[in-house]
């Protein structure tokens, strides 16, 4: 379990690589969003994660900065979504739509590598983070190194429209520095874009 | 009233400098993290709490749009790490180098006035650990302000302390001859601007710094005007004309106001 300790809060995260099981992921997940009682909560409680689709995520800052965005909102009362989980969602993508965000960065029925973050106040125990983090995906629990096999840079290099841009870099290592400069920086001033 | 989230990471950072509307930090988001640099537009406390609010919030949001806007299209800027425009905080990336002005003759703040004859030994011994020449230099300097505007960004405030160069040890380029990179930085005077004139006045300002921070640096700044004008081609003649015209009366285009 990788872990992000900020002065505040803390951010537990799993990568999984590959996943068999997203579009029921998605599935529980609006399910959960939509059930009531005791077993809605329940259920609510049992996918509380932000599950970010691994292949738009350029590198372990670029997931670090939006959840530190996230917590930012959160605390100052700013959520621009439901819950803080969203909120990573809708850091990530260029755009101010919510729904394109979460399509877009959220778990698709098309996902193939999955980032399940946690967000906490303080530091507590992970054990059983990490048993209800395995239980909700059907899936390959890997290094988060492995990340660099499965960011799909020509997506992102879309969703930001840097085509331009990139095709004046020398080479693949450049252009990949420039896209992860350019996507954490989006990233970190979501909250201030015109 | 509890202490917020950007206050309490900036407790935790290493003060590096102070100016009139900010003071500047050194700080890790996580321990992991890399460094960031922290720039926070603290409270002025003879402003209305509102009016600091908005002004703050808005000078937070200009800085950080100019450069992410100068990110994109390839001028060499710090990326940007966080911002809380709530708390007046702009975090940006750290860079590993050092500013300009300290790498140039007379800019050393404890250099003496008496090895000022003594210029061009002093400045290719620092700068040879960067692997560039002045002369070199100067054209970088050139090229990355034709660079900004032609994106309509105005720096607003170019200064050789407004410049950086990185660290040799800490860049990495496909092209081994390139050892460096000219980054500029603070962009909290920037706006954007079509205009000539303020493209002209954005080099005059610079052209005046360089005359008040270095001794006998007219045949430099002739050498930043050649990197510019081969940058930006076709609008060099009109811009070359205004600054011709800004040099006569001053970068206050109206005597009155």
């Amino acid at each position: 379990m990788e872990s992000f300790q900020f002065n505040h809060n803390v951010a537990y995260a799993l990568l999984f690589s590959p996943v068999n099981n997203p579009g029921k992921i998605k599935q529980r997940i609006i399910n959960a969003a939509k059930a009531t009682g005791s077993e809605g909560n329940e259920e609510r409680e049992a996918v509380n994660f932000s599950f970010i689709d691994a292949s738009l995520i350029t590198s372990r800052l670029h997931l670090e900065t939006a959840i530190h965005q996230a917590i930012i909102a959160e605390s100052q009362g700013l959520l621009r979504t439901k819950t803080i989980h969203s909120e990573i969602l809708f850091a990530l993508n260029p755009t101010n739509n919510i729904t394109e965000a979460i399509r877009r960065y959220g778990v698709s029925d098309t996902s193939n590598a999955l980032f399940v973050v946690h967000i906490v106040d303080s530091p507590g125990p992970i054990s059983d983070l990490e048993i209800k983090m395995k239980q909700a995906v059907d899936g390959t629990m890997v290094p988060f190194d492995e990340l660099a096999k499965v960011t799909d840079w020509d997506k992102i290099e879309k969703y930001h429209k840097l085509a331009n841009e990139v095709m004046e870099k020398g080479d693949a290592v450049q252009a990949r520095t420039f896209i992860d400069n350019v996507a954490i920086s989006s990233v970190a001033m979501k909250s201030v874009m015109q | 009233m509890t202490i917020s989230l950007s206050q309490n990471l900036i407790r935790s950072s290493l003060p590096i400098a102070q100016g009139a509307e900010a003071k500047v930090y050194k700080a890790h988001l996580t321990p992991e993290s890399p460094p960031i640099l922290l720039k926070y537009r603290f409270q002025k406390d003879y402003r209305h709490p509102f009016l600091n609010a908005n002004l703050t919030r808005s000078r937070i949001a200009g800085e950080a749009r100019a450069i992410l806007k100068c990110l994109r299209s390839g001028v060499h800027v710090p990326g940007i790490r966080m911002v809380d425009a709530t708390d007046g905080v702009l975090g940006i990336e750290w860079i590993e180098g050092q500013s300009l002005r300290r790498l140039l003759p007379g800019g050393a703040e404890d250099d003496g006035s008496d090895n000022v004859d003594n210029v061009d030994s002093m400045d290719t011994d620092i700068l040879k650990e960067y692997g560039v020449s002045v002369d070199e230099l100067m054209k970088l300097i050139g090229i990355e302000i034709a660079k900004m505007h032609r994106v309509d960004v105005i720096h607003g405030d170019l200064t050789t302390s407004n410049m950086m160069l990185r660290r040799p040890e800490s860049f990495t380029s496909s092209d081994p001859n390139v050892t460096t990179e000219l980054v500029l930085i603070d962009f909290g005077l920037s706006y954007q601007s079509t205009l000539t004139e303020d493209k002209a006045v954005d080099l005059y300002v610079l052209e005046r710094a360089f005359a008040s921070t270095h001794p006998d640096s007219e045949p430099l700044f002739a050498k930043v005007l050649a990197g510019y004008a081969e940058t930006t081609g076709g609008n060099w003649p009109a811009i070359k004309h205004r600054l011709d015209d800004v040099r006569l009366r001053g970068r206050k285009r109206s005597m009155v106001g």
